[in-house]
């Protein structure tokens, strides 16, 4: 098992290295000495690269490429540990309405925010941002939680219905927030809803690190107990797994994780649904080997919809929101299909 | 081996567990039995430290439940539930595998595989190990949490205590024995193990020592001869019974509805 297991990540981590190489040399800038040469000046030697290779480099791509390949992980890891805890592939960020809850806190602070924006400084504003966001995920993650969950037993209905709920009240809100805004703050709010990673930066990316990979350390090795948990609570503790520990931080930290890259990216739709479905595929339910493997490969995916997202209709680009949703709703609708009867 | 005082349970206003005090010793077959809603799988809740009341006191090994160390009570004390969630997308084999999780953090050992295949081959469902968990019937589900709870088990602790609340339903005549044979077995090593049943005939056969509920309270706790009178098992019941002696093991035996 654990020879499988270490396989497998290493596979992963080789092809997300290399397709993360690739997506910096993709675009619509073009490095002067060629791809090779480049990558070759920067790693291995300490010659000067001309100063508009230099910005392209470390200053729009490699801040964009790690931005995507923490979220990707933070976000299929959220879904990955949020299906866990209710025992169910259909709890997702998104669609039990998290994301939504955050984007609606994010709003309200940059609507109401825009006065005290001038008076702190940029990184100041970021965590206010992102902590807005956790406090928006993480008050709707226990409403929804007391609402669907009834002596540890989720109905599944009631989590997906009151997703729904929250998703239009977030929506009815953002929508007056967005008429009563001004220009400025319109682009930032319509940035929101779709979703992008264009506007990655340095500050942003090590935010995003510090909380990813924190929660990444803690949640890694919680796939026993989520194992464990598929057989009921009571049983899971007559196993000596700590159930209410392991809930609290899986809610704590997925909120956490939600709401900063919420915060950062906008609504990046489906991934904490498609990457565990993928999984369950190959691994069945086995949070042994889907916990860690979701990092990973939802940073694969995330990267590759990036990367296309940028590239497809240059010099332009489509929301990478638009693109994972369109991966999602067909996963979404596979899993209906087949819970058509238990649900 | 446990003691309980005093215990009560309440639910909305209801006396669910009025008053029982209950002991039991090492090495002895405990069956727990009563009409429907006479209180068992409750009473066997509270005794395995699953349902938490104030005022209730159990003492595992003279120790109470909370100063217990949560690593060291998996291996001494297993419990195997009456309903479990039928929906687990795993094989057969990962779910034996978990009764072994006190014992491992990450990779499973020699010894947690040979513990797996011992139960799996003890409860007869090896020939099931590498199919889903989810395309087997009701019987054999249960069985594989049987399995389950017995590799938990398997270990040098001595006087292990274990629970089983109704493990025969569903199952088969020849499993329903070999179930009864193999907690006989597990109890003649000194261990403990408290069963909730519903077949008192079974119950005669095996057990050493038999608690009758009704409604909540306890009616008698005593070895099966006392137990399974057919004046006390009549008025329990509610309904007309004889008692005789089986003629093969001289244990009770009880023919309802004459």
């Amino acid at each position: 098992m654990k020879t499988k297991l270490s396989f497998y990540a290493i596979l992963l981590s080789i092809i997300l290295i290399i397709i993360a190489v690739a997506s910096i040399f993709i675009g619509v800038y073009k490095f002067e000495a060629g791809t090779f040469q480049t990558l070759y000046n920067i790693l291995f030697t300490t010659q000067e690269i001309n100063p508009s290779d230099h910005y392209v480099f470390f200053d729009v791509r490699l801040p964009r490429v790690l931005m995507a390949i923490l979220t990707g992980a933070g976000l299929s890891l959220a879904g990955t540990t949020l299906q866990g805890m209710f025992k169910n592939p259909l709890a997702s960020p998104d669609l039990i309405g998290i994301t939504a809850g955050s984007v609606l806190f994010a709003a309200v602070t940059i609507v109401l925010g825009a006065h005290i924006k001038s008076l702190i400084p940029e990184a100041v504003h970021y965590s206010l941002l992102s902590i807005m966001s956790f406090v928006g995920a993480i008050m709707t993650m226990s409403f929804v939680y007391k609402m669907s969950t009834v002596a540890g037993k989720t109905n599944v209905s009631v989590l997906l219905l009151s997703g729904v709920a929250i998703t239009s009240l977030t929506g009815a809100a953002t929508g007056l927030l967005t008429y009563l805004s001004s220009d400025e703050e319109l682009r930032n709010l319509t940035f929101w809803t779709l979703g992008s990673l264009a506007g990655a930066t340095w500050t942003k990316v090590t935010i995003l690190a510090v909380v990813v990979i924190t929660s990444i350390a803690i949640l890694i090795n919680k796939g026993k107990a989520l194992n464990a948990m598929m057989l009921g609570e009571r049983d899971a503790t007559h196993l000596g797994i700590p159930v209410e520990r392991t809930k609290k931080l899986i809610v704590l930290l997925s909120a956490l994780m939600v709401g900063t890259i919420v915060a950062f990216t906008g609504t990046i739709g489906f991934v904490g649904l498609i990457v565990p479905y993928i999984l369950r595929l190959i691994f069945k339910s086995n949070y042994y080997f889907i916990l860690p493997l979701s990092t990973l490969c939802g940073s694969i995916l995330l990267l590759v919809a990036d990367t296309i997202s940028r590239t497809l209709v240059p010099p332009s680009e489509i929301p990478i929101g638009i693109l994972t949703s369109i991966m999602g709703a067909p996963v979404f609708i596979a899993i209906l299909i087949k819970f058509k009867k238990s649900l | 081996m446990i003691e309980a005082y005093k215990i009560n349970y309440l639910a909305k206003g209801n006396y669910i567990i009025n008053d029982i005090d209950f002991t039991c010793n090492e090495g002895e077959f405990i069956a727990i039995l009563g009409p429907n809603g006479a209180g068992k799988s409750t009473f066997l809740s509270i005794l395995a430290d699953e349902i938490h009341e104030k005022g209730n006191k159990v003492l595992l090994k003279s120790c109470e439940y909370p100063k217990w160390c949560t690593k060291e009570l998996p291996k001494h004390k297993a419990k195997f539930s009456q309903h479990h969630n039928g929906d687990i997308p795993l094989n057969v084999e990962d779910v034996v595998m978990m009764g072994r999780y006190p014992y491992f953090d990450h990779i499973p050992t020699e010894e947690d595989k040979s513990a797996v295949q011992q139960s799996m081959d003890c409860i007869d469902i090896c020939p099931l190990q590498h199919r889903e968990y989810n395309h087997l019937s009701g019987g054999e589900k249960q069985r594989v949490h049987l399995a389950r709870v017995l590799s938990q088990l398997n270990n040098n602790v001595e006087n292990k205590l274990l629970f089983l609340d109704e493990p025969l339903n569903n199952l088969d005549v020849l499993h329903q024995h070999r179930i009864m044979d193999i907690i006989k077995e597990f109890t003649s090593k000194g261990n403990t193990a408290i069963v909730v049943l519903h077949d008192l005939n079974l119950a005669a056969q095996y057990a050493d020592k038999i608690l009758l509920l009704e409604k909540g309270k306890k009616v008698i706790y005593d070895i099966p001869e006392q137990v399974l009178t057919q004046e006390i098992i009549t008025k329990v019941y509610n309904f007309p019974c004889v008692v005789t002696k089986n003629p093969v093991s001289n244990n009770p035996l009880i023919i309802f509805g004459i």
